[in-house]
């Protein structure tokens, strides 16, 4: 499959087939012209590919004239906090998350240390597809620094303002984590030491394989499932490969869905903050949020689905928290991005705090039934298939379209929309019962399917 | 004229260019995955001389061969010699090396060197530039992608080797006081060392790198100033010059004076020929008459080749021969060490014969026939036009047998020749002749350059 996608996430696609060192090259030499040289720091997760787009981006960007940090296998929170704690002009994120083997991604961070934003995003693709980036002469070429002494224990730091380590160290937790081999095992132990945690870190290899699919979720949760009876353990983490994605076992061995990491947070973060507090999340996320959320007192603004525009409204909008319902979270006075570390330690805090299990926590969130479903359509119909069922389909729904469709009713919703990296579209149906759910669930799938199809 | 001359230039010396301009890094990348597809797989060593945009190409380079599924193993800053002896000593399929070898700071080249250690020909180059050019590179998926290696220590292969291959023993004990000039490039991480290991009390210059060149990267004449004053202000027994990747090398002896490439070419060259009688030595077209002399006298044939390294290597591959002489840059090619022009092999080379003979440089240059060489160029409005009144002058003086190996040479009877060249780097033509007695040579060329002229003007 031929496959390269770009946008606000940056540039993403197959490797080999999609993504080549060409286009990399190209693409960093145009983050290098869009910061004008300057000083850019390069983070990777541990895919096997990572290594050959990292030679590709600092190469590019060395061309350009920009200093290049080194910041070798680095979990995203880390390099959001590295941009911004030395001032850098930028970086580039490669890793694919939670994409599945095979694929890959560059992802530019602004001098803010946050993802682009759609102007950001429009103003660099503009100098990519010009094909004309800075140059300079022999004497300006960049050269490549290690990434500054430090720097693990700084962001760990920032965490410890965030949250409170030693209470969290009192309960001395045992927590199981799967770090899906990715880039989050370099600071596993860092971490745990900093939070007094018995952890047990399962899939902590550096090979670049994933040991199942990278996407933080029940059915990803399985291993640390069969664990955490077993040894007896408080809680348990499933991550992504760059650490931004998290979803939690309890230890009663419920595999909770990713959904439920926000809300949980959100849960503690806005008891601490007292009424009125702001929240970010997007459009698809679950109804649980908007009760917690309700519950607190607080004040829920939804926005477009990314990473990028979700930390943008954040800051836009003054709020405390951020995230979605794909398992990520970020606070305000955070790293500007997603932080599975810190969605960790949040989590252990609000048990510390209540002297709580995790099912305990779990068991107080109002819940739902909720169906992600994808549905195969080739990525330029997708938009189209879209379009057509604009107006047709469910008149008795409070219909918005902010970012693909989406459909209210009383006692639930369901949204449709075309993946920016993927060629699917993407159905989520949530309802209090499982009945409806999965009636509804039938209903939109069985319309879109036809319309795809046609 | 300038600007032409600063395009990206594609032959028998790789790709080459100027940074910021014409070779950027996605061409460096580009072109490595096509030497990926190339050598078919396996792995391809990477290594650099000190230039400042050395590391951006060794990353677009190194991201290329991943991307075909190559492994590339990374040897930093090293000599183009000992690459190419670690390509043989490790098996591998083939090796980048990023320099541009004498050219100034602004320049920089990838030069390609198949599994046998020595640098693509013409037709490995078309074949290389023939892929490099097919509309679909055959990029490899994940699973398939190999883990960038690292070679650390490449040179001590090659460094044993030479030690190996001299009489290192009676080298040590003459502990000889040495200069050596290492412009700055590669020699500056291991000429000392090297020379050290040989026993010398080592004094050097321009023994630091990182800051661009301090000194004109050629190792002519008029810019050893500086090495001949250093000799002879700590003493030494002579001094070495190198270029910024250590394949050439050029000589001063102990009273200060500079050799040049071809009288330095000369003293090893006659040394080896002494040595060894019988055989064959292979030189390229523009190396001194002299060396053929002392060949002659030690009953050893001389083959001309065309100007190149891999067009001496070549007929040396072809005929067997023991030495290659590269006379017009100082390139010593010594197969008994190394397949190709290799600073340190000469500089070992040299000390063992000072060490067997006992004698000085000025002294042993003495016993040697020496003529006088003058050369100029013209400039050609195009590259035909050159290629036309090269045949003109060819044929015009067809009664005299010109030697056409690569340009046009032709020898006159009292042992004086002229050959008239078209250069592979700049459109020029360049002139050089050699004879006993120095006027004569310059009104050879005068000559010849009037004629030329003549025939460019038509």
């Amino acid at each position: 499959m031929r496959f390269l996608r770009l946008g606000n996430l940056g540039m993403r696609g197959v490797a080999g087939t999609g993504l080549t060192p060409h286009n990399v090259i190209a693409y960093a030499s145009a983050v290098g012209t869009y910061s004008n040289g300057g000083r850019i720091a390069v983070g990777m997760d541990t895919r096997i590919s990572s290594k050959m787009y990292r030679d590709a981006a600092v190469s590019g960007l060395l061309g350009c004239g920009a200093e290049v940090i080194d910041a070798g296998i680095c979990p995203a929170p880390l390099l959001h906090h590295l941009v911004r704690r030395e001032r850098l002009s930028g970086a580039i994120l490669i890793g694919a998350g939670h994409h599945q083997a095979g694929w890959n991604a560059l992802a530019p961070l602004s001098s803010r240390g946050s993802y682009f934003s759609n102007l950001q995003t429009q103003e660099l693709l503009g100098i990519y597809h010009s094909g004309i980036y800075r140059s300079v002469p022999w004497n300006g070429v960049g050269k490549i620094h290690p990434r500054p002494e430090g720097l693990a224990d700084s962001y760990l730091e920032l965490l410890c303002t965030l949250v409170d380590a030693e209470r969290i160290a009192a309960r001395r937790f045992k927590v199981i984590a799967d770090f899906c081999n990715g880039s989050g095992s370099v600071l596993a132990d860092a971490f745990a030491k900093r939070f007094g945690l018995e952890l047990i870190p399962i899939n902590q290899i550096l090979s670049g394989v994933l040991p199942h699919d990278p996407e933080p979720r029940p059915r990803t949760a399985m291993q640390v499932q069969s664990l955490i009876k077993v040894l007896n353990a408080d809680i348990g983490f499933v991550y992504n490969s760059d650490m931004s994605r998290a979803s939690i076992v309890t230890d009663s061995g419920e595999t909770l869905s990713e959904e439920y990491s926000f809300p949980l947070v959100a849960d503690h973060v806005l008891r601490l903050a007292g009424a009125g507090a702001g929240v970010v999340s997007n459009c698809c996320t679950t109804r649980t949020l908007d009760d917690i959320v309700r519950r607190r007192g607080g004040i829920l603004c939804k926005g477009k689905v990314g990473q990028a525009h979700t930390i943008d409204r954040m800051f836009e909008t003054g709020a405390v928290l951020a995230g979605d319902g794909s398992g990520s979270i970020a606070l305000a006075r955070g790293v500007p991005g997603f932080d599975g570390f810190l969605l960790t330690a949040l989590v252990l805090e609000s048990m510390a705090f209540d002297g709580e299990t995790s099912s305990g926590l779990a068991a107080r969130l109002p819940r739902y039934c909720i169906i992600k479903r994808a549905v195969p359509c080739s990525s330029s119909h997708a938009y189209s298939v879209l379009r057509n069922l604009r107006g047709h389909i469910f008149p008795d729904a409070v219909f918005s379209e902010e970012d693909g469709l989406r459909f209210d009713w009383q006692d639930g919703w369901a949204h449709l929309r075309a993946s920016m990296t993927e060629p699917i579209v993407r159905m989520i149906v949530e309802w209090k019962t499982r009945e409806k759910a999965e009636e509804y669930a039938a209903k939109v799938s069985s319309v879109l399917e036809r319309v795809a199809a046609s | 004229m300038k600007e032409a001359f600063r395009r990206l230039k594609i032959g028998v010396s790789g790709i080459r260019g100027v940074v910021g301009e014409s070779l950027s890094p996605v061409l460096a990348s580009d072109f490595a995955a096509a030497f990926g597809e190339f050598v078919g797989g396996g792995r391809v060593l990477i290594g650099r001389d000190t230039r400042s945009s050395g590391e951006m190409y060794e990353n677009a380079v190194a991201a290329g061969l991943l991307s075909v599924g190559v492994q590339p193993v990374l040897t930093g800053i090293l000599p183009t010699p000992s690459l190419q002896f670690a390509v043989r000593e490790t098996a591998a399929s083939g090796a980048i090396a990023i320099t541009a070898s004498h050219n100034g700071n602004e320049w920089n080249a990838l030069k390609f060197i198949g599994p046998d250690g020595l640098f693509l020909n013409q037709t490995a180059n078309d074949e290389l530039l023939d892929i490099y050019n097919q509309p679909d590179s055959n990029y490899v998926t994940e699973n398939r992608i190999r883990t960038e290696k690292c070679l650390p220590d490449a040179f001590r292969m090659h460094q044993e080797k030479i030690l190996r291959s001299v009489n290192a023993d009676a080298i040590r004990k003459k502990h000889f006081r040495v200069a050596v000039d290492c412009c700055n490039g590669v020699g500056a991480l291991y000429s000392r060392k090297f020379l050290e290991s040989l026993g010398c009390e080592t004094v050097s210059i321009f023994d630091t790198w990182g800051n661009g060149f301090e000194r004109p990267p050629e190792p002519v004449p008029a810019h050893l100033g500086a090495l001949s004053e250093c000799v002879r202000k700590h003493r030494c027994a002579l001094g070495f010059a190198q270029d910024p990747d250590g394949d050439r090398i050029s000589l001063v002896s102990g009273s200060g004076a500079i050799l040049g490439a071809q009288d330095s070419a000369l003293l090893i060259a006659a040394s080896l020929l002494r040595n060894r009688r019988g055989g064959t030595v292979v030189l390229n077209i523009q190396t001194t008459r002299a060396i053929e002399l002392v060949a002659e006298e030690c009953g050893v044939r001389v083959l001309y080749s065309p100007v190149g390294e891999v067009n001496v290597t070549d007929a040396m591959t072809a005929s067997g021969a023991f030495l290659g002489i590269e006379g017009s840059s100082g390139g010593i090619i010594y197969p008994a060490i190394s397949m190709c022009r290799d600073s340190y092999a000469a500089m070992a080379l040299v000390l063992d014969m000072l060490a067997a003979r006992g004698q000085s440089i000025d002294a042993l240059l003495g016993t040697l026939p020496r003529l006088a060489s003058v050369s100029r160029k013209v400039i050609c409005p195009s590259a035909q036009a050159g290629v036309n009144a090269l045949r003109a002058v060819r044929e015009r003086h067809s009664s005299r047998n010109p030697i056409t190996v690569d340009g046009v040479r032709i020898d006159l009877s009292d042992g004086a020749w002229v050959l008239l060249r078209r250069s592979n780097t700049e459109p020029v033509i360049r002139l050089l002749a050699e004879s006993a007695d120095p006027a004569a040579a310059e009104r050879l060329v005068e000559k010849f350059e009037r004629e030329l002229q003549g025939l460019l003007k038509k």
